[in-house]
C-alpha cells in the first residue's frame, strides 16, 4: 500500500513538472507573440488569461508581461536597434538611474556570441561604464578574443564608421593591468569567470597570512575594509548595482561573491535573440529598486 | 508574564486585547493570524480606569486582575499542529522530488506589512517572528531538517535607537520564551544556533543567546540559525582572520589557506550550504546575506510580505528548487572538480619548492616527487585537522564562558 502511495505522489509530481514547463512555453509563446502585436489591450488579456492558470508561473517572466515596454520607449521593427547611439543616450538619460558597474551572468550553455556582444554593445550606449561578462564554464574567458571581435563588429554596426572612434577597454584575468585606483574614462569591458570569485578572496586571504606568518601584521588587525582594499587592488572590479541574468538558472554560480552584497538581480528568460527594448526593460526595472541600506 | 492577556470590550462589539510585556502595556488587536485566545469572561470597564489612546483603549493592569485569558502561544517558537488535507497531499506529491536539505530566508517586509495594517511597527516585527514559528513547522512537514534566516543584520544598527531597542527588547523576549520551552525543544530535537558578531550586541543579550545555544547544542533533529548582528562580509572577514590566528598560533601555514579551509571558518561551519534562498517583500538583492555559501544555491524571490507568507508561497519556492536541481547541481559538481584540482596543483607547487630545497637542485625522480605529494598531503590535512579542532574549542568556549558568567552575575 504504501510503495503504491509513494509511486502514485511519483506520478503526480512528473505531472506537476510537465504542467510547469507546458505553462512556461505557453508564456514564451504568447509573449513573442505580443511582441509583435503591440497592442497593450492583447497583452492585458492574456495576462488575465494566464494569471489563474499559471499557479507558480514564471514570476519573472509575468514582471516581464506587466512591465512591458514603456509608452516613452518608441516601437522599434527591427531586433536590432536601428536608432544608433544618439537615441540610446536619450533612452538611458530618462532612466532613473544608472548602475555604474553591470554584471552579465550567462546562465545558458553555448552562448551565442554575437547576442552577448550585442548586449554589451547596447549596454556601453546607453551610458553603462564598466560591462562585465560572465558564465560558470569560464567559456567566455577562454574565447575572449572572439568576443572582442565581436563586440567590434556590433559596435561599428551600431555606431557607424565613426565606430571605432569611441575604443573600449577590452580586459580579462590573463591581461595585465594595474589600474589601482585609477578610474578608466573609457567604458571597460570586463570577462570574468568563477577564478575571479571565491578563489580571489582566498589569494587575498593566503596574501596576509603570510604577512601574519612573517610577522609583519597580526591577526587582529585584519578588518573588512583591509580585505575590500587588498581585493581591489589585485583585481579593481567595482561592485555591481546590477547583474542581468540570462537563462533559466536561478543561481549566481559562483559570480563575485564578495562585490553581490547589494547587487540587485534581474533575469531575463535567454541572451538568444534578445532585444534592445528586452535590455532596457531590465533596466527601468532597475531603475524602480530602492535600497534602503539597512534602514 | 509575558502571556498575560487582558480582554474586554473593545470598539465596534470587537474585543479588543491587551497583552502585558516588559515594557509595559501594549494594545494589540484581536484577530490576528496566529493569534489563539479563550476569552473566560468579558465584563464591562470601569471609565476611570481606562485612558484612549488613538482609538485603543488600555487600562491600569490593577483594574481587572480576574479578566485573564488562556495563555496565548503566539511567542512561542514551536507551533504544533498538524497539516491540513490538501497541504499534507502538496507535501507528499513535493517530496517525491528532490527536497531542500537546508533553506535559507531574508524575512523582509515586516515594516511594510505594519504599515499596511496600520500597525506599530514593533507589531510587524512580532507577526514576522510568528510567521518565522509557522515556517519552522511546515519545514519539519516537509522533512527540511535546517533552517537559517536573517533577523538583524549589521546595518540594522543604523536604524532609529528606538527601533534598534525595540529590536533587541523583542530578541530578548524571545530567547527568554526559547529558555522556557527548552524541554519542549528537547523533545523536538531542536538545536538553535546563532550566526553573527555577538560582541556588538549588549551584554545581557549574548548571555542569553549563549545559554539558549548551550542549551541545544546536542540537540539533532533539526536545526534552526539566526543570523543576528550578521553580514556576509563581516563573515568571510572574521574566517580569514581566524586562519590568520591559527597562522599566528603555528596550527597551520599561510599556504594551508584554501577555499575549503575558509568555508570552515565561517560561522555556518557545522551546517551544508543552503540549497534554497528565499526572500520576501518584491527585493531582488542579497543584502549580505549568505553571500559564500550561496554562490550556488537556489535564489527565489517572492514579492509576499514575509508576515503574510503562506504554506503555498514556500510550496511555490520549493518547485523552483526542483526545476533548477539538475543544473545546479551540474554547477555545483563542476565547481567541486575544479576546487580539487587547484587544492592538488597547490600541493604539487609546495611540494615542488620543498624538494628543490632538498636536494639542492637536483633532479627528482617521479616516484619520488609522488611520495612526497601523499606525504605533504596528509600532513597539510593533519595540521588542518588539529586547527579546526582549537578553532571549535576557541568558540565553544565563547559560549560557555558566557553562559557561566550570567549564573554568577
Amino acid at each position: 500500500m504504501r510503495t503504491r502511495m509513494a509511486l502514485m505522489y511519483s506520478l503526480l509530481w512528473r505531472l506537476l513538472l510537465i504542467l510547469v514547463h507546458v505553462n512556461r512555453a505557453l508564456f514564451s509563446w504568447l509573449h513573442v507573440r505580443i511582441q509583435s502585436w503591440k497592442g497593450r489591450l492583447w497583452e492585458r488579456a492574456a495576462t488575465v488569461l494566464l494569471l489563474p492558470i499559471s499557479l507558480v508561473g514564471f514570476p519573472d517572466f509575468q514582471n516581464n508581461l506587466n512591465h512591458g515596454p514603456d509608452a516613452n520607449v518608441k516601437p522599434i521593427t527591427e531586433k536590432r536597434t536601428g536608432g544608433g547611439r544618439s537615441r540610446c543616450l536619450s533612452d538611458g538619460k530618462s532612466l532613473k538611474k544608472i548602475p555604474v558597474h553591470i554584471g552579465l551572468l550567462v546562465a545558458e550553455e553555448e552562448p551565442s556570441y554575437p547576442d552577448i556582444a550585442n548586449v554589451v554593445v547596447w549596454c556601453m550606449a546607453v551610458g553603462i561604464s564598466y560591462v562585465s561578462v560572465y558564465d560558470n564554464h569560464g567559456v567566455f574567458q577562454k574565447n575572449n578574443s572572439r568576443l572582442l571581435e565581436e563586440i567590434k563588429r556590433q559596435q561599428q554596426d551600431l555606431l557607424g564608421v565613426d565606430g571605432s572612434m569611441h575604443s573600449v577597454e577590452f580586459l580579462s584575468s590573463g591581461s595585465d593591468q594595474h589600474q589601482h585606483n585609477v578610474v578608466s574614462c573609457r567604458p571597460t569591458v570586463r570577462v570574468l569567470s568563477p577564478d575571479d570569485g571565491k578563489q580571489s578572496i582566498v589569494h587575498v586571504a593566503q596574501q596576509l597570512c603570510r604577512s601574519v606568518e612573517n610577522k609583519e601584521r597580526s591577526f587582529k588587525d585584519i578588518n573588512v575594509s583591509m580585505l575590500d582594499l587588498l581585493l581591489r587592488e589585485s583585481k579593481n572590479i567595482p561592485d555591481p548595482e546590477l547583474v542581468v541574468k540570462f537563462g533559466p538558472v536561478n543561481s549566481t554560480l559562483g559570480f563575485l561573491p564578495w562585490h553581490i552584497r547589494l547587487t540587485e538581480f534581474i533575469s531575463l528568460p535567454s541572451h538568444r535573440n534578445i532585444s534592445y527594448e528586452d535590455l532596457l526593460g531590465a533596466l527601468q526595472r532597475y531603475g524602480a529598486c530602492q535600497q534602503r541600506l539597512g534602514q | 508574564m509575558n502571556e498575560a492577556l487582558y480582554v474586554f470590550p473593545g470598539q465596534r462589539g470587537r474585543p479588543s486585547v491587551l497583552f502585558q510585556s516588559r515594557g509595559g502595556l501594549v494594545p494589540c488587536r484581536s484577530r490576528e493570524p496566529g493569534l489563539q485566545l479563550t476569552v473566560k469572561s468579558i465584563s464591562g470597564c470601569k471609565c476611570n480606569a481606562i485612558s484612549s489612546k488613538n482609538g485603543t483603549l488600555m487600562w491600569e493592569p490593577d483594574a481587572f486582575p480576574f479578566v485573564k485569558a488562556k495563555t496565548c502561544t503566539d511567542m512561542s517558537w514551536i507551533k504544533e499542529g498538524e497539516l491540513s488535507l490538501l497541504e499534507k497531499i502538496s507535501a507528499n506529491i513535493l517530496k517525491a522530488g528532490p527536497m531542500p536539505k537546508h533553506v535559507a530566508f531574508i524575512m523582509d517586509g515586516n515594516r511594510r506589512f505594519a504599515r499596511k495594517k496600520n500597525m506599530e511597527r514593533q507589531e510587524g516585527h512580532m507577526q514576522g517572528f510568528n510567521k518565522l514559528a509557522e515556517t519552522l513547522r511546515w519545514c519539519k512537514h516537509l522533512n527540511i531538517p535546517e533552517v537559517t534566516v536573517y533577523a538583524f543584520s549589521i546595518e540594522n544598527f543604523k536604524r532609529t535607537e528606538d527601533e534598534v531597542d525595540g529590536l533587541m527588547e523583542l530578541a530578548r523576549q524571545k530567547f527568554e520564551r526559547l529558555l522556557e520551552e527548552h524541554e519542549n525543544l528537547e523533545k523536538h530535537g531542536v538545536c538553535i544556533r546563532v550566526l553573527g558578531d555577538l560582541n556588538m550586541l549588549p551584554l545581557d543579550l549574548q548571555q542569553l543567546i549563549a545559554k539558549a545555544v548551550f542549551t541545544t547544542r546536542n540537540h539533532n533533529k533539526c536545526f534552526v540559525n539566526v543570523c543576528f548582528a550578521y553580514t556576509s562580509r563581516y563573515e568571510i572577514t572574521n574566517a580569514v582572520r581566524e586562519m590568520a590566528w591559527g597562522v599566528e598560533q603555528g596550527l597551520i601555514k599561510g599556504s594551508d589557506v584554501s577555499e575549503a579551509l575558509l568555508s570552515e571558518c565561517l560561522y555556518s561551519n557545522n551546517s551544508p550550504n543552503p540549497d534554497l534562498l528565499i526572500r520576501t517583500s518584491g527585493e531582488v538583492r542579497l543584502s549580505d546575506f549568505l553571500l559564500w555559501q550561496t554562490s550556488h544555491s537556489c535564489l527565489v524571490f517572492q514579492s509576499v510580505l514575509w508576515p503574510e507568507y503562506s504554506f503555498w508561497n514556500l510550496c511555490e519556492a520549493i518547485l523552483q528548487y526542483q526545476l533548477n536541481h539538475k543544473s545546479i547541481q551540474k554547477a555545483r559538481d563542476l565547481h567541486r572538480e575544479h576546487q580539487a584540482l587547484q587544492q592538488l596543483e597547490a600541493d604539487r607547487a609546495c611540494v615542488a619548492e620543498l624538494l628543490q630545497h632538498h636536494s639542492n637542485g637536483k633532479p627528482v625522480d617521479s616516484q619520488r616527487r609522488q611520495e612526497a605529494l601523499l606525504h605533504y598531503t596528509s600532513c597539510r590535512e593533519e595540521r588542518v585537522r588539529d586547527f579546526l579542532e582549537a578553532l571549535k574549542h576557541k568558540r565553544d568556549s565563547f559560549f560557555s564562558d558566557l553562559c557561566s558568567e550570567s549564573l554568577l552575575a
